[in-house]
């Protein structure tokens, strides 16, 4: 086997691969028109500031997509052996942060204009020769963006289940959240209308309150990664049953007395460490060993597409089969811990 | 069609009401003497904004209550609510803008500054978040655009 080798996406994914890129062009393009709208028709509203900013960094995300999916395929070099398929990762992490810190000040700044009590002046716009309350022309540009965002969340959602790409579900998500954003601007800037001045800088407040949410999801999302996080199901915090399939295929080789398998995700791809104990009796030569261990790399490496660079480690012995507990669900006791597994090893044995 | 129901329903409405008090009732203007926009005349102001307080005083059949002044004070005096309009020969760049609302220009003065050229964008302040009042003051401004250049042009400075 070579040290570094780039991933390449299987044949029946690349057309999903194309349309994630080609789906993020057209938010870039789509968000930005719904910004200009949104930023002519601003005025001195704070829902439509905060709206705007929202907006804005609906943007980012898929400039990021973009990028790292230029990245992710090169090769690996001298400088990253680990080749860049985490990239994706990366654009998680800068959007992530982002989000977060303008969420947190636009709620302090909205907060602020509740307290000092601050009445929103919207005044009037010129618009083909007519002159109306600009009110109108932010819900109009509202809800243009307020479309464009459910348009863009429904596209998405299936290509990101075909890629099990993590960046792109927060991206489909974060536009259909984006519908509460807009309808809170509107329904902000109709209270104005009907003389409830509180109503704009309340609607801003629950916008920012939904961004910094956006932001603290994916916080976490990258956290989870940095820390080589066992794969998760996509969108969800559950673990995946991959590793565990993994290690039970390893287990049903021939040749394999015990296996332990550990997992982490690297952008759309997974990797990790197979541990195998070869039985003690036939001892088998090195030769022999090594075509085993290609043999089975290749054969474990079909179980999933995204399996890309995994490494199959013999070893004398395994004083825990990892995964050591598999966690189902969100938190609660119900574990399977290190004492279980026995029992499983002794089922796996006796399929052979 | 929509705009007629809009207006029917007559939104959008003042917080603190004040067009409600400003129609057939009285208009507390404050005033701040800037040559030409605002001159210092018996009983009132003159100059082009107080040709403006005038139309909107007949358009709102509202008698006008002066506050003289200061820039500064005046604005405070808007910010405050203790007036409902001021003008003061305001530029939309006035730092105030922030404080109190500033209508949209209504007229774009050019200026030769040192040789250089500047252009100028002329507003008048009403208190923050009165939309109503503040749309009625800005559809005066926009009828009345056509009359600013003679306005602005017939007094020398």
């Amino acid at each position: 086997m070579s040290v570094g080798y780039a991933f390449s996406f299987p044949e029946e994914k690349r057309a999903a691969r194309e349309r994630a890129r080609k789906l993020s062009w057209l938010s870039v393009v789509l968000l930005l028109f719904a910004s200009v709208f949104i930023g002519l028709t601003v005025g001195q509203s704070q829902a439509m500031k905060t709206a705007w900013v929202s907006d804005v960094l609906t943007a980012i995300p898929p400039i990021a997509l973009i990028v790292a999916l230029r990245y992710e395929l090169r090769a690996p070099s001298e400088r990253f052996p680990n080749g860049y398929v985490r990239a994706v990762s990366v654009a998680f992490l800068v959007t992530a942060s982002v989000l977060s810190l303008i969420g947190i000040y636009l709620l302090y700044d909205s907060v602020m204009k509740l307290v000092r009590r601050e009445h929103p002046p919207i005044g009037t716009i010129e618009l083909f020769g007519q002159q109306l309350w600009l009110g109108w022309a932010m819900i109009a540009a509202l809800f243009f963006s307020m479309c464009m965002g459910l348009l863009l969340g429904k596209l998405k959602e299936p290509v990101a289940e075909e890629l099990h790409s993590k960046a792109l579900q927060a991206e489909s998500e974060m536009n259909r959240a984006e519908w509460m954003s807009e309808g809170a601007a509107i329904l902000g800037i109709l209270l104005v209308a009907f003389g409830f001045w509180w109503g704009d800088a309340a609607a801003a407040a629950f916008i920012s309150l939904e961004i910094v949410r956006d932001g603290w999801h994916n916080v976490r999302q990258v956290i989870g990664d940095m820390m080589d996080e066992s794969p998760t199901q996509l969108g969800k915090r559950d673990l995946e049953d991959l590793p565990r399939l993994l290690r039970d295929a390893a287990r049903r080789l021939p040749w394999v007395e015990d296996a332990g398998v550990r997992l982490r995700e690297h952008g759309h791809t997974v990797t990790g460490e197979v541990f195998v104990v070869p039985h003690e009796e036939p001892a088998m030569d090195t030769a022999r060993l090594l075509d085993e261990i290609d043999r089975a790399a290749a054969e474990l490496g079909k179980l999933d597409w995204r399996l890309h660079g995994l490494l199959i480690i013999p070893v004398r012995e395994l004083e825990e089969a990892i995964p050591p507990r598999v966690r189902r669900g969100n938190g609660g006791p119900g574990e399977e811990d290190g004492g279980g597994e026995p029992a499983h090893m002794a089922g796996a044995a006796a399929e052979q | 069609m929509l705009l007629l129901l809009v207006a029917a329903c007559g939104l959008p409405r003042d917080p603190e009401g004040t067009l409600k008090h400003v129609r057939g009732g009285t208009m507390r203007v404050g005033m701040a003497i800037d040559t030409p926009w605002v001159t210092d005349s018996a009983g009132g102001a003159g100059g082009i904004e107080g040709a403006i307080v005038r139309d909107l005083a007949r358009r709102t059949g509202s008698r006008v209550e002066w506050e003289r002044g200061t820039a500064a004070d005046v604005l405070d005096a808007l910010k405050e609510r203790d007036v409902d309009l001021v003008i003061a020969g305001l530029t939309a760049e006035s730092p105030y803008g922030a404080k109190v609302a500033f209508t949209r220009p209504y007229y774009t003065d050019t200026t030769m500054v040192r040789g250089e050229r500047r252009e100028e964008q002329h507003v008048v302040a009403v208190s923050p978040g009165e939309n109503a009042w503040q749309v009625e003051v800005e559809e005066l401004l926009r009828a009345k655009r056509g009359e600013f250049p003679a306005l602005r042009h017939a007094r020398p400075r």
